[in-house]
């Protein structure tokens, strides 16, 4: 008994250290300090915020759109308005309408997460404590995922509650038996999951928030605003059809509710594996110039 | 105990440490002196693991720093007070750093407490003064209570009752059995706080001694004498192989020599001396002529430049 307790610490103990209980660095024990690095921010309320504000607010007012055109139809005459059953917009297209714009704030979100620690200079406080960078990385990269996750699939549900009675009214609610519905409103969490993860990587990359910013917005709506208007017009061309169809954004928005709006679109499941791919690509460049760099 | 071999860096063409080898031993306090851009941090931030030396190695405690398991229980670094998120709080950012080691959060107290930061705690690091962001470093640095502390500039933008504090800190640390490394280009502070000492000029070591060793070791042996016969006293003093310079009239600086021969030898020939003073070197001085070299080097470099680049201009006109 005494051998134990007079038996010296170990070498991992000097002569009087070893009263604060240390523990190994774990991912778990990175997760969770990325987890309070996350939530101890302001910036991360100021995005969070409206990223929910977004999406609940554009299916409302996407809502009201589809009352309106319904009232208009019920106007026009009973046949058309059985024509038209089920509603002009689909239920899943009025709850997940402003996911694209969630996914721009959720972009700044992302690439502000590891940006702000290289302007700071918070980086090498992260490093320092977790020195195997690769670690301290995916832990903040898994920390954005699962709160991008839950935000998006919280949204979804309160836009889904929001616009319900609207929509039930003009019978075009989701429906949840419809196996596509479901896969379109899973794939919008999927896609804005991607989004805050391509992001972050060239957030890793650039290591500058205005270059990260600009980088995203340029890829994510910029380029496609311009190539599914020229693929609108040059259906013919076909380097510019497949260029469209290959853009991040527009691969990645087939699984979505907004599938189909460039010609010749991939297949949903296809689209968002390029997504998927591209955001590998980009984590795996920002993941070698962390370990080959100095902080 | 820090170990470093043959530690260098490069930055493209520059070399920024050439070659260091060294060690920081435990249970005394190891001033690290040099002037800025000496080579000071750049040193300190490869001992850390956050820069890749270009060539050799250093070890903390026997290991890589990136090979400890518990890194903060192993060594607390001050590197950069601006080492933390402007827009987190002081103690926010504490619980951060705590929890990857698993530290629990009545550490994160007791560092704030040690360090003063109890006011400050719960404001934003943003808003902070140097002297605020230098106590979150040390608190930071103090988090995993290690075996060894690296703390760059420490005294910087402190008031004087916080030199004081960190000086009686890194003693008291020392005086635990830790190893403690603190840089500073500004010799007397060292002078006060360090047993040892290694100075760096322009990425090389050029001593690594006692602090009372490099004072004797690089003292000016130096006597002033005032005389109404100096010149006389001059001439005597040359016969005996001393180096003699005239100040202004009257008055002497006498090298190779000390008080007592130049009182003596006045005496045998009957002249007056109006004062007789060994002038003692100070650290400041030591360090001085230590660095020398290097600073003159430094400038040669600039005039070199700036020769080239003429050249380049008048060849452009």
């Amino acid at each position: 008994m005494s051998a134990t307790v007079t038996a010296p610490r170990g070498p991992a103990s000097g002569p009087t250290v070893g009263r604060t209980p240390v523990q190994n660095v774990t991912f778990w024990r990175a997760l969770h300090s990325e987890w309070i690095k996350l939530w101890t921010l302001r910036s991360t309320w100021w995005t969070l915020g409206p990223t929910v504000a977004v999406m609940v607010g554009f299916a409302f007012a996407m809502a009201l759109v589809a009352q309106f055109l319904g009232d208009q139809m019920a106007e026009a005459g009973p046949e058309v308005e059985a024509a038209g059953a089920g509603g002009i917009i689909p239920g899943p297209l009025v709850v997940a309408f402003g996911f694209e714009t969630a996914a721009l704030v959720v972009a700044v979100l992302g690439s502000m997460i590891i940006t702000g620690e290289y302007s700071t200079g918070m980086i090498r406080s992260t490093f320092a404590a977790v020195p195997d960078r690769l670690t301290a990385f995916f832990a903040k990269a898994t920390v954005l995922a699962g709160v991008t996750a839950v935000l998006t699939a919280v949204s979804l549900a309160i836009a889904w509650a929001v616009t319900y009675p609207i929509l039930d009214a003009n019978n075009s609610t989701v429906d949840f038996s419809d196996g596509t519905q479901v896969r379109q409103l899973g794939g919008v969490v999927l896609y804005v999951v991607l989004v805050a993860l391509f992001s972050l990587g060239i957030g890793a990359l650039l290591r500058h928030t205005a270059g990260a910013i600009f980088t995203v917005v340029a890829l994510f709506f910029v380029v496609p605003t311009i190539f599914t208007g020229a693929a609108a017009f040059a259906s013919d061309i076909d380097w510019v059809v497949w260029v469209t169809k290959l853009l991040p954004s527009v691969a990645g928005a087939q699984i979505t509710p907004t599938a189909g709006a460039v010609p010749d679109a991939l297949d949903p499941w296809v689209g968002i594996s390029v997504l998927a791919g591209y955001t590998v690509l980009v984590l795996a460049g920002a993941a070698t110039r962390l370990k080959l760099q100095d902080a | 105990m820090i170990e470093a071999r043959g530690l260098t860096k490069k930055y493209g063409a520059k070399t920024a440490v050439d070659g260091v080898t060294f060690t920081v031993q435990p249970g005394q306090v190891t001033g690290f002196l040099g002037p800025n851009g000496a080579g000071k941090s750049t040193t300190m931030r490869m001992i850390v693991g956050l820069d890749r030396p270009t060539a050799g190695t250093v070890t903390v405690n026997g290991k890589p720093y990136a090979a400890h398991r518990r890194p903060l229980a192993e060594v607390g670094a001050l590197l950069d007070a601006k080492a933390v998120h402007t827009g987190r709080t002081a103690r926010n950012h504490l619980l951060a750093m705590a929890a990857t080691h698993g530290i629990p959060t009545k550490r994160v107290d007791e560092v704030i407490d040690l360090t003063g930061l109890q006011p400050v705690a719960s404001k934003r690091v943003g808003g902070f003064s140097l002297g605020m962001g230098q106590r979150l470093g040390i608190a930071a640095a103090l988090l995993g209570d290690p075996r060894t502390l690296i703390l760059d500039e420490p005294v910087n933008g402190l008031d004087p009752e916080g030199v004081l504090w960190v000086r009686n800190i890194a003693r008291f640390l020392a005086s635990e059995g830790r190893t403690v490394f603190l840089s500073s280009h500004l010799m007397s502070e060292v002078a006060l706080t360090a047993d040892h000492v290694l100075v760096i000029g322009k990425g090389r070591i050029l001593a690594d001694a006692p602090v009372s060793e490099i004072l004797d070791g690089a003292e000016r042996k130096l006597v002033r004498v005032r005389s109404p016969q100096a010149t006389e006293l001059a001439e005597l003093l040359k016969g005996q192989n001393a180096q003699v310079d005239d100040i202004e009239p009257g008055l002497l600086e006498v090298r190779g020599s000390n008080a007592a021969a130049v009182g003596e030898l006045a005496a045998s020939s009957k002249i007056v001396l109006h004062e007789l003073t060994p002038v003692a070197s100070t650290l400041e001085e030591a360090y001085m002529s230590l660095t020398a070299d290097s600073v003159e080097y430094q400038s040669e470099d600039i005039a070199a430049h700036a020769g080239t680049r003429s050249d380049l201009e008048g060849s452009k006109a």
